[in-house]
This record gives structure tokens, sequence and C-alpha cells, in this order.
């Protein structure tokens, strides 16, 4: 470029320059020729310029009609798009729910940027007034659904709708925030990298010159990451000692009067600091409590789970199951089935001495069990296979419950079928193995008097522990046969008890098993559905937490916000000067977002780095709790890469948004004013 | 028929304060041929920051026009009038305006780097202007550790480093001692010598604006 032709040296002659021959009316040309000849403040008197406009440069409008057009179609097709996405990944193509999920989620913001993208380049310039306006109209929409209940009978809004019109208001209104987000996202980086009027995604010189801005050497992250690290007081404790130091020594320099000053930390850098500091609090406390709260839930499936199968193949109505060898067969020939096994399901009242509970009773087959649920492996007293060997369950050699149960069991020595109870079933009947329970079904024989209660006398050959409250007080189990003849219910079966590969995929696995069996009278249950309740009361009680700790690191953004109107403010003369030599607004916009997004992406590692350091901590180190509350001996947690990986996307989203306003106003800065601030 | 390089054309700018208009030029008309060296000289106040940052489009005229070429360049978008800044003009200012935390080369390399030519390329620009300008020895000195001709200097090399057609200097010598400053002045005249570059100088120095080809003096907003 700028080829310009070689002028000669003598080009200008110094003699003969007032007066040149021009083609223009008669403009006073040269200097000391513009006299009085016209009034003052009238308009430059023959030149054919129209007076008044010509000062401004065409600036875009401020609201553009078609980048709004576009915007509403981002947040509302965003909005639309995220539901049908994740059918579409989840059902069709049968991906895992999480995979699902991010996937599309990842679609509803990918459609919302790229809208916002286009519409920051039709209205050339950032499209935010008409994102706000977009979230208005959206706020509305949302309130128009709250008022008329007509409304909310749509099919996507149910699940929503079962929890309340707050959650719906709330869920809508945060969906509605998100895509509006993703758009205005979309919308600034288009206008970075295309703000120019081509494209220059480039940023070095920016970088270059957001380091000098920031000057965060390796020493200053460290000492940072010490102060953090040891949990703020130990640190700044450190750090105060230190400056106290060296003040002394200033001091002691200045008596003998040598030249000693210490460096004193600018006030931007003290600002970077802390809102690095922030972020990486913030990011440290959402991974920490999301892993916590993570392993709780996986602590929770994995009992659930455990326990109980992953998915249970019932019959219609009253018929038995009478089929369920060839049945089980057939299921466990359907792919991503790993085990199945039949059981019996009753209701039951247990009764030892005076003590008296009412239990669920299983009938289970002994040699499949173990394919399906934990049971074996939960058993902490007795053992299993006594139930089908009852002869071999040691007796109780003294009864401790001696005094507490005047009338002792008639007939101790007799061999009686066993049964295997919970932990705090045995405890309340105040049984051990070899102790005899009472097994009472309401559904008994026709007696002289008319029906009346079947009692038979089972003893205990097992006690199992599964780390589940609800479970350890509420189960018994006995043999497939036996609870067949004690119930009276020839060779059938309640259903069948399915474990499936990949516990997310039961869903669908359980549809195939039904397909395969030829549908009616089979249907069949997955352990989401069976415990629909508490999971979804753990997402949403997940969700909040995410959001309200999320807060945080809002709180941090707002001091990046802080600080680089700091920055801009003190590196006005220095934006003047850049904008002179021809730093255009994207590029001057892109210094101070880079700076933003430096900040919050060290804060973010400081803060993941932290969060992996406290979870492998709780993870190894372990935090006990008490179990008779909390019914696990220490705090659980649960490292998924996934929620790392989301903090941070989160953080640096939110350091990124942040930066918009400071860069946009140093960007806005005119040149003349920085320069004239000297 | 061609064009002047520069033709302003009744060029007034007004400042609304607070609750009176400040009238700081009014009605400029003005021609300058390429490579010409103009000096321009007046009172404190008169308007000659002004009218070079209106020449430079650091600020928007509130009435006239600017022409280069014939073209307006307030008729363009304020991404053009950046590359035209960039690519077309060169400032000096009074106070230098270095980049304190950059070296001297950094310095001078930043107009080519704000146009994103290679870095390599604005690095051999940049070190021929310092060198250019008698910095050879100095790339490495960040702004603290030169003189204040030496930073002037540098300011200039930095104006000059992508070869802009038109140089616009605002008081280059006002903060600087005499020697330094005739030093600064032979520099600006051997570069427009040298280089064809038509340059605009405001000087508060009348020996020194004597020297140079033509002179324009503002006084009171108006060319007198």
């Amino acid at each position: 470029m700028s080829e310009r032709q070689p002028q000669p040296s003598t080009a200008p002659p110094a003699s003969v320059h007032p007066e040149r021959p021009s083609t223009s009316p008669p403009v006073p040309g040269g200097y000391a020729q513009d006299e009085r000849s016209e009034s003052k403040g009238a308009p430059p008197p023959p030149s054919a310029a129209p007076p008044g406009p010509g000062a401004g440069h065409p600036a875009p409008p401020v609201f553009s009609p078609a980048a709004f057009v576009l915007v509403v179609i981002g947040v509302l097709g965003a909005i639309g798009v995220a539901p049908l996405a994740a059918a579409f990944f989840g059902d069709r193509l049968a991906l895992g729910p999480g995979v699902a999920a991010a996937l599309a989620a990842v679609a509803a913001a990918g459609f919302a940027g790229a809208l916002g993208a286009t519409a920051a380049l039709v209205s050339r310039r950032l499209a935010f007034y008409e994102v706000a306006a977009a979230t208005l109209l959206w706020a509305a929409l949302v309130a128009l659904v709250a008022a008329a209940p007509g409304l909310r009978s749509v099919r996507a809004l149910a699940p929503l709708e079962a929890q309340g019109t707050l959650v719906v208001v709330l869920g809508l209104l945060g969906g509605g925030i998100l895509a509006a987000t993703a758009v205005f996202a979309g919308s600034t980086l288009a206008y970075l990298v295309t703000g120019t009027g081509r494209l220059d995604a480039s940023i070095s010189y920016e970088l270059f010159v957001a380091r000098s801005h920031l000057r965060l050497s390796p020493r200053t992250v460290a000492a940072l990451f010490g102060i953090v690290v040891t949990g703020l007081v130990p640190g700044l404790l450190v750090a105060l000692g230190w400056s106290l130091v060296r003040d002394a020594r200033e001091r002691r320099a200045y008596r003998r009067g040598e030249l000693f000053r210490r460096g004193r930390m600018p006030a931007t850098l003290l600002m970077t600091l802390i809102s690095i500091g922030g972020v990486a609090i913030g990011v440290w406390a959402l991974t920490v409590v999301l892993s916590v709260m993570s392993g709780f839930e996986a602590d929770l499936k994995r009992k659930i789970l455990g326990h109980n199968a992953h998915g249970m193949v019932l019959t219609y109505g009253q018929d038995g199951f009478d089929d369920w060898r060839g049945a089980r067969q057939k299921a466990l020939g359907v792919s991503g089935v790993a085990g199945a096994t039949p059981f019996l399901y009753n209701e039951v009242m247990l009764s030892a001495g005076q003590n008296l509970t009412g239990a669920i009773l299983k009938g289970i087959d002994l040699d499949t069990v173990g394919t399906v649920t934990d049971l074996p492996r939960n058993v902490e007293d007795g053992q299993l296979g006594w139930l089908r060997t009852p002869e071999k369950v040691p007796r109780p050699a003294h009864d401790p419950d001696a005094l507490s149960t005047p009338a002792p069991q008639p007939r101790t020595d007799r061999t009686l079928p066993g049964i295997v109870v919970g932990r705090e079933l045995a405890r309340s009947l105040r049984v051990f193995v070899g102790d005899q329970v009472n097994v009472v079904s309401p559904f008994g024989d026709l007696g002289p008097a008319g029906p009346q209660p079947k009692s038979r006398p089972f003893r205990v050959a097992a006690i199992f522990y599964s780390g589940m409250y609800e479970y350890d007080s509420k189960f018994a189990y006995m043999d497939l046969g036996e609870a067949q003849r004690f119930f009276g219910t020839g060779d059938t079966i309640t259903g069948l008890e399915l474990r499936v590969g990949d516990v997310d995929m039961a869903r669908a696995v359980m549809g195939r098993v039904v397909f395969a069996l030829g549908g009616w009278p089979y249907r069949a249950k997955d352990w989401g559905e069976l415990n629909r309740s508490l999971f979804s009361a753990l997402q949403m009680e997940k969700v909040v937490m995410a959001v309200i700790l999320g807060f945080i690191v809002l709180v941090a953004s707002f001091i990046i916000v802080a600080t680089l109107i700091m920055l801009v403010l003190e590196k006005t003369r220095e934006i003047a000067v850049l904008k002179s030599m021809g730093a255009g607004v994207p590029s001057v916009m892109k210094i101070f977002v880079a700076e933003g997004v430096v900040i919050g992406a060290v804060g973010t590692a400081f803060g993941l780095i932290l969060g992996y350091g406290s979870c492998l901590l709780i993870d190894r180190v372990g935090i006990p709790l008490d179990p008779e509350v909390y019914y696990i001996s220490n705090l659980p947690v649960l490292i998924e890469p996934a929620q790392f990986g989301l903090a941070a996307l989160g953080a640096l989203l939110l350091s990124y948004l942040a930066t918009i306003y400071p860069a946009t106003k140093a960007a806005r800065l005119r040149p003349v004013d920085g320069l004239r601030a000297d | 028929m061609t064009a002047p390089f520069v033709r302003i054309e009744g060029l007034a700018k007004t400042y609304l304060m607070a609750d009176r208009r400040l009238e700081v030029l009014r009605g400029l008309d003005l021609e300058i041929a390429e490579g010409e060296l103009v000096a321009l000289t007046g009172p404190s106040g008169a308007g000659k920051s002004t009218f070079l940052h209106l020449l430079g489009t650091l600020d928007v005229p509130t009435r006239g026009r600017v022409r280069f070429d014939g073209e307006d360049v307030f008729e363009r978008t304020e991404e053009e009038l950046a590359a035209f800044r960039n690519g077309t003009v060169g400032f000096v200012f009074q106070s230098h305006h270095l980049l304190p935390e950059f070296t001297a080369l950094e310095n001078a390399m930043m107009p080519g780097l704000i146009r994103r030519i290679p870095r390599s390329d604005a690095r051999r620009r940049a070190s021929e202007m310092l060198e250019r300008v008698g910095l050879g020895d100095r790339l490495e000195h960040r702004p603290g550790e030169l003189s204040g001709g030496e930073q002037q200097r540098v300011a200039l090399a930095r104006a000059l480093s992508l070869s802009p057609r038109l140089l616009l200097a605002d008081e280059p010598t006002g903060n600087l001692d005499p020697q330094t400053a005739d030093g600064i002045h032979a520099l600006l005249v051997d570069l427009n010598r040298s280089l064809g570059i038509t340059a605009v100088v405001v000087t508060h120095n009348e020996r020194l604006a004597q020297a140079l080809p033509r002179r324009l003096r503002l006084v009171a907003g108006r060319l007198a």
C-alpha cells in the first residue's frame, strides 16, 4: 500500500505558494485572504458546500428493525429449538440424557448466537438495544402465559407445569434470558470480528497492548494463588507482614539518606488481582458444592440401583405372570439387558415377640438375583444361601431378649424356612440371625369364620444393609418357591427385574424388552420412573444451588466491570493515541475484552484448580458425617468433568459479557478528549 | 482539474459549553498541495490544535468540509476514518504520547500492528524509520529511558512508520530546549524534502516558523 509517487524534493517552492489557480469558485485559498467579507456566524460564503451538513460521518442508526426481527427470531427460536433438539437427540438418536441435553443446549445456543451475529452484521454495531427489546417482549409473553392458564396446556410446558406456576414463570424467564444472552454473545463476537467492515479476527496487537495494561507477571499470579489457596486470611497476613518489612526497610534507608523506594502496587493491578480472586472463589464454590451434591445424588442412585433393579417387566391387571421362564429368556436376549430375575411382591406384617411391623416381602430367585441387584453383596450377617438350606441357620445360643420376651419361642429347634430382613427391620423387631419371625399375610385361608390372616414362622437367615433407611427398614426376602407356597400363587410371579448395561439407557432398553415380549399384557417401568419425584427434586435442588452460587461468579464479573472501567479511565490518553494511529472501534474494544477475558480465564483456572483440589481432599481425607442422621459416613463427592467444564464455561461467558460495557465505553471515547486530557 | 491534496471549505467548530457557545474555528478555507510544508502559528487558544484535529479526522467539524483528493472525509464511516488515519495521516503531539510500557521499537511498530501487517514487516519499517531519525541504537529503550528530544524522534518515527501522505505535528518542539527543537525541525524539513510528505506543523516558535516555506497564522478562529 501507499506507493506514493516520489515527489521531487523541490516540490514545495518556498516562494510561490499563496494563490494557486483553482478550478473551484473563488475560494479564498492560501492564507491572509480570509477577510471580513462575511458577517459573523453566516455560512462560509461562496463555496458550493451546502451549509449545515457535512459535519459528522454517517453513523449507523441506534435501533435497526431488521436486527430486532433477527434477534426476536433468535430468542424465540432458541427457546423452541432447545426442547426439540433434546427430544431429537434423546429419543431419536437414543443418546443418554446428559449428552442429549448438552447437545440440545449447544444447538440452541448456536442458533441464537448465529442470529445474534447476523443481527450485528445487519445493524453494523452491537445489537444491544434489540436484544433488550426482545427480552422485554419475551417477558411480556411469559406474563401472558402466567395470566392465562389456558395457554399453559401446551405440551412442552407439561413437565414444568407439574411444579407450579412459579416454576413455569421462572423457568420460562430463565430460558429467555439464557437465549437472549446467547444472542447477545453472538452479536458482540460478530461485531468484534467484522466491525471494521471486513473479517478481522486477529487480536495480536490487542493482546500486546492488553498485556501491558494488566501487568500480570507470573510472580504476581503465583502470589495471588497463594493468598487464595490458603483461604485468604493467612495469605493476606503474610502479604501484610511482607509489606510492613519493606516499609521498615524503606524508612531505614531514608534515615540513612539512601535512595530506596519500595515498589508500590498500582491501583488497577490491585483491582485486577481482586477480580481474579473473585472469579476464582466463585468457580471454586460452584464446583465444590456441585460436586458434593453430585456425590449425594450418585450415592443415592447407587444405593437405589444397587438395591432395586434398573427396570421391571410387569403384567397388566390381575393376570399372573405365568410363563416367566420363557419371558426371562426372551428378555435376556434383548441387547442392553445384563441380567433378569423373577420376583414375587407382597405386603405383609412381621412380628417377633411383641414387636410388630409392616414390611414388603419379596420372593427372589437365589440363582439369578445376584445378576440384578446387590443383595448378595449387601448381606452383613448370615448367608443368603441359607434361604435354601434353612437347616444350616445357626440357632441362637442364648436369647438376648429374654427379659423382654417372656414367652420363649416355641419349638426353637424346628427347621423353619428362611427369611432375610434389613438391618433396621431387624433392629425394630429385635431379631438376629437364627431368630424366629412370624410372617402374617392379610390374604389368608378361608377359616370357619370367613377369611383369616395366614401366619407362619420363619427363621432369619441373613440381615442385609443397603445404606438406604427406607430399604433397610421395609424389605424382607425369601426364596421364590417358599414365597409362592406361602401366598398360594402357584408358579406365577409378579414380574421380572432387569439389570441393563447402561443405567442412563434403561428407559430405551425397557421399551425394547416389552417389544420383544410382544407387548400386551406386558409393561415395563424403569428406575427413573419408579423414583421420579426423588430425582427430579434432587435435580431441581442442584439447579437452584447452581443459580445461587452462580451469583458469586456474577458479582465477580461486576468486579471485572469496575476494574475495566478504572483501566479505561486510566488509559484514556493511550486509547486516544491508539485511535489517532487508526485503531478502530472493534480494535479498541478487543483490547479491553481481551483484558476481561484474561482476568476471567485466570480466575476460572484458579477456581478449577482449587475446586478440583478441594474435591480430591474431601474424597481422600473425607469429612465425617453422623451416620445416624445422614445414613452415610463421609461427605460424598463426585468429580464430574462435565460439571467443571460447565462452571468454567459459565464463568468465562460472564467475564466476557462483563467486558462489553467497559470496552464499548473505551472504544467510543473521542480521541480529542483523551488528547486534551493532559 | 486534479483536486488539491487537501482542501478545506468553510471549516467551523463550535463547542457547546454548559451555558455558552465557544466558537473555536469560524470558517476556514485553505488548500494544501501535496508535498507542502506548512507552518501554522498563532496565539494560544486560536484553535490551532482543533484545526489540526479536524484535519486529522480526530474530531468532527460543526460546519464545513475537509476534502482529501476532492473527497469529503467526513462522509466516511467511523471505521473508514480509522483506516484513513492509519494509512494516510501521521500525528506528532506536543507531549509525544508514547506508550510508556513499550520500547521505542514497539511504539514505532504500533501503527503497522494496528493495520495488521506482519510483525516482521512492521518491525522492519519501524526500525528503518527509527534509524532515519537517528535512534538506530535506541530500539529497545522505553520512553522513560529516553531524553525529551529522543522521545519526540520516536514519536516522529511512529507517525511516519507507515509512510503517510500527511504529517500533522502539534507543537512538536513545545517541550524541548531550543537546541533540541532546532534538531527536530531540521529533521522535519529533511523528511519533508526526502520523503515528499505533506506536513502541517503547529508551532509557537516564530523563529522556527520563519524557516518553513509556507506560513499560516490563525487568530481567533480565522486565518489571518
